[in-house]
């Protein structure tokens, strides 16, 4: 499928709604991806049954802090610079593209690699949804290394990163990305499209898309909405889509802790006999509360609309008095197993509970 | 004596103060031209006067140049020159925009070297022979109106300084906004921000002298504010420079109006026109923000704006025939033609509020005969659609009051849900008109601080007194200025104690000799 302006533009929105609130906004990635597009030509999106076992694909990404972008602007070259070094450093020839996340801002980061490229982009991704970690991947998780890699500042300079622990990288690339700016873009997890298939949550770029296309026409018009998008996950890896609650954000207190913004969210509900809803937030979304009793939790998603537009809302620009509706939704099967929970868990971030599926807490 | 004017689509208001009392207010048509409206209301004021009116300043809400954006006439097209280079390639200048007025404001766009990164270091260095060659291409093209927008500015202006000098020197006549003067981190928001702004500087000149003109020529030969989007004035000096912070003007207004008329800080404000109603929230006496993006004309800004609920219901409202639905379609100001009470045939939200006595309004006995149960069925379907909008505002456990203002407010019933308090203060209709004649002079400031390398209380009070300089340029009085609201934001994926700091102050208007002002300053 070739992607065209309209469908990034729905892509983003998606993104957005499947970044659980966390993933940066992705406008800027946006802008970027529809004058790639204009500039060069639309992206090429396929399948990872399109490729050969040994064909070569990288993940490609932005790694920093997103605030600082606000500034000091992403440019469109700056990913095709990264595979390019890539390539070179390696000596190998990148076949398609993939991306980190689906949710948020590096959702579109492989669309700008790939239209500015002419390289394709594979369908889907390493979480689907937002989450904060690099060992919080899907590939990660498969065993494959993000390392060696290659991470390109704003001025085009280039650095290699190898001969390092998953945790060491994470630090090394984040200590990079504050020296050059706080932002820079980054090529890694080299890997052959077999050990992508074994891992990779498919096909959630065009689910994004799906989204994305339901939130625009939809707009302003929750009940039908969640009906729609009832439809579109039903094929997915997700499981079942439930609205949670329809509110008014009464309290929220967040401070940066350890470069993450944690806290939480306190809601009142719509109907009077209700109780109210608290919420944990480190960036993302992470769990839901009603009164004492856990409703859903992390990896499953929690997505925060707004109630007049339907439109997602960042727990960045979450605010006192905003009126939301807050829907849930099973996560991809990959985030079942318990090897998987082990890093992706509740406990993982800090909760001493473990996991329990969104339908065992609140059955539809 | 002050007198405060809101020129809305339809009514231009007025209302004249003496020190903190309303003394008469009056409402008349909006004229095309806008200035012979503000003539024709300040006519009406003084013959309801039994004394000549000599007013020591007149405070105007206007929403000529926002509609200029929306109806994209009366701009200049604008040449946009960037310092960021070598980021942000491919994201030009007017990137985002819609492309009907990207055409009609775009003149030229330039990205250049310049510009700082977050921690302070240089971007990259300014470049003085790319600057020429600019200039000279300016200069080619008769080029009238520059913004200017450099990465980091509000952090470190000298950039945008830099190269304003250059270029103001080269082109004396050329207008020019600077991001930094305008707008807040995010650099496109910002930069389009300052576009908008130059594209409207021409107009505003032609505004202002207007009616700095039409004012001189009548009998109030006295300084002239206009309102800003939070709330304060800025003198018609600043407003000539700065156009683009009156785009939001209009429903601050009527929530500030609200506070003052009932004394509240604290409330949810109801502003009823003739097709729409708005839910605001009072916090602190100021409109509470809204954290959305804010869209002008379809140009994406950083500019600060009220969190407004707007729904289809106002004193125009078509009503069904049986009473069980009334808007989202209204008659708008063809109310006094087609309400039943004005002799037309169309049944409307004021017809049913004539009918069940609660305003006195046209010809009471043409609504006599309505069937008591579509009046009823009508009532409640008001009170539904208010009090659902209430609900979703009221922003903690405990029901605020809430207030009613704007003309439609009459088609209200005296309840709403159990716990609300109703508030229908003397003078509501013209709530706006009140709101900008009580309005103060602010200044705001921004940056990005480390609490690792300066202390937090040196850092906001460097901001401070940015801020506070600010204030005193747009006119307010030093004595009288403080602290409105200091905004501490944590950035996500940095070092622990990198913050964004927002001051803003707010003083009184330092060329009011209105007792209340003496009595502050002493």
């Amino acid at each position: 499928m070739k992607l065209q302006e309209q469908q990034v533009k729905d892509l983003a929105t998606g993104a957005a709604f499947l970044a659980t609130g966390g993933g940066g906004d992705p406008y800027l990635s946006l802008l970027c991806a529809q004058q790639s597009i204009k500039q060069y030509q639309p992206a090429d999106l396929i399948s990872i049954n399109d490729l050969p076992d040994d064909a070569v694909i990288v993940a490609v990404g932005s790694v920093g802090a997103p605030t600082t972008s606000l500034e000091l602007l992403p440019s469109i070259d700056d990913p095709v610079i990264a595979i390019k070094a890539f390539e070179q450093h390696m000596g190998v020839k990148v076949d398609a593209v993939v991306s980190f996340e689906i949710g948020g801002a590096n959702s579109l980061i492989p669309i700008v690699a790939a239209a500015a490229s002419g390289i394709p982009v594979i369908d889907g991704d390493g979480m689907g949804r937002a989450l904060p970690e690099v060992q919080m991947m899907t590939y990660s998780i498969a065993g494959i290394s993000p390392t060696p890699s290659v991470a390109v500042d704003y001025a085009g300079n280039c650095v290699v990163f190898d001969d390092v622990t998953v945790m060491e990288y994470e630090e090394q690339i984040r200590d990079f990305a504050m020296q050059r700016g706080g932002m820079v873009t980054t090529v890694e997890f080299c890997m052959t499209a077999a050990e992508l298939r074994g891992c990779i949550v498919p096909n959630t770029v065009s689910l994004a898309i799906e989204i994305g296309e339901v939130l625009r026409v939809e707009r302003g018009n929750a009940v039908e909405l969640i009906e729609r998008l009832r439809v579109v996950f039903e094929p997915t890896a997700y499981g079942d889509i439930v609205t949670l609650f329809t509110g008014t954000v009464t309290d929220v207190a967040t401070s940066v802790i350890g470069g993450y913004d944690i806290g939480y969210a306190t809601l009142r509900s719509d109907k009077k006999d209700e109780e109210d809803i608290k919420v944990d937030i480190k960036n993302e979304y992470l769990t839901v509360w009603a009164g004492d009793s856990l409703r859903v939790c992390v990896p499953d998603l929690i997505t925060f609309l707004d109630s007049e537009t339907g439109q997602p809302i960042n727990s960045e620009r979450l605010g006192f008095g905003q009126r939301v509706t807050i829907v849930g939704i099973g996560c991809p099967s990959h985030f079942r197993t318990s090897k998987a929970l082990d890093v992706v868990g509740p406990r993982c971030f800090g909760f001493d509970f473990d996991f329990t599926p969104i339908e065992a807490l609140t059955p539809q | 004596m002050r007198i405060g004017i809101d020129v809305g689509g339809t009514h231009t208001d007025a209302a004249l103060l003496s020190g903190n009392q309303v003394v008469e207010t009056c409402k008349v048509l909006t004229t095309s031209d806008v200035m012979s409206g503000i003539l024709d209301v300040l006519t009406q004021l003084q013959s309801q006067c039994s004394e000549t009116v000599v007013a020591d300043a007149i405070m105007i809400g206007t929403t000529q140049f926002t509609n200029a954006v929306i109806e994209r006439r009366s701009l200049k097209p604008v040449a946009a020159i960037r310092l960021g280079a070598p980021s942000g390639k491919g994201l030009p200048p007017f990137v985002g925009w819609p492309e009907d007025i990207a055409n009609t404001v775009c003149a030229a766009v330039y990205e250049l070297e310049g510009g700082y990164l977050y921690d302070g270091q240089e971007l990259s260095p300014l470049n003085e022979v790319e600057l020429k060659k600019v200039i000279e291409d300016l200069k080619r093209r008769n080029v009238e109106a520059v913004a200017i927008t450099s990465a980091f500015s509000p952090m470190n202006s000298s950039p945008e300084q830099w190269v304003k000098e250059r270029v103001q020197q080269a082109l004396p006549h050329c207008r020019i906004t600077l991001s930094h003067e305008i707008g807040r981190v995010g650099l496109l928001e910002r930069e389009n921000a300052a576009i908008l702004n130059a594209s409207l500087l021409h107009f505003a000149d032609d505004v202002i002298t207007a009616l700095e003109m039409a004012l001189k020529n009548s009998q109030h030969n006295c300084p002239v504010f206009i309102s800003q989007n939070d709330g304060t004035l800025m003198d018609v000096s600043f407003a000539r420079r700065f156009p683009a912070l009156t785009f939001a003007s209009g429903p601050t207004n009527s929530l500030r109006g609200a506070a003052k008329l009932t004394g509240l800080d604290e409330a949810i404000v109801i502003d009823i026109g003739g097709t729409t109603t708005d839910f605001g929230v009072l916090r602190g006496g100021f409109p509470r923000e809204s954290n959305l993006v804010v869209e002008v004309g379809g140009v994406r800004t950083n500019f600060r704006m009220p969190d407004i609920l707007a729904i289809g219901l106002g004193g125009g409202s078509l009503v069904a025939p049986d009473g069980s639905l009334v808007g989202p379609q209204s008659v708008g100001h063809q109310l006094v033609n087609e309400g039943l009470v004005f002799g037309g045939s169309t049944l409307t939200a004021s017809d049913i509020a004539v009918a069940a006595g609660q305003v006195s309004m046209g010809d009471a006995s043409n609504v006599s005969g309505l069937d008591n149960e579509i009046v009823s069925k009508a009532l409640e379907q008001i009170q539904t659609m208010l009090n659902a909008g209430v609900r979703k505002m009221n922003p903690g456990k405990n029901p605020l009051p809430v207030v009613l203002v704007g003309g439609g407010a009459a088609i209200v019933p005296d309840s709403l849900s159990a716990g609300f308090e109703v508030l229908r203060p003397e003078y509501c209709d013209v709530a706006n008109a009140i709101g900008a004649a009580i309005a103060q002079i602010g200044g705001e400031a921004e940056r990005f601080v480390s609490y690792q390398t300066t202390e937090r209380e040196t850092a906001i009070e460097q901001v401070r007194s940015e801020a506070i300089n600010k204030a005193v340029a747009a006119g307010a009085d030093m004595k009288t200025i403080r602290v409105n609201d200091i905004e501490e934001v944590a950035i996500p994926y940095m070092d622990n104690g990198s913050t964004r700091v927002r001051v803003k102050v707010i003083g009184d208007v330092a060329a009011l000799q209105s007792p209340d002002t003496k009595e502050a300053a002493r």
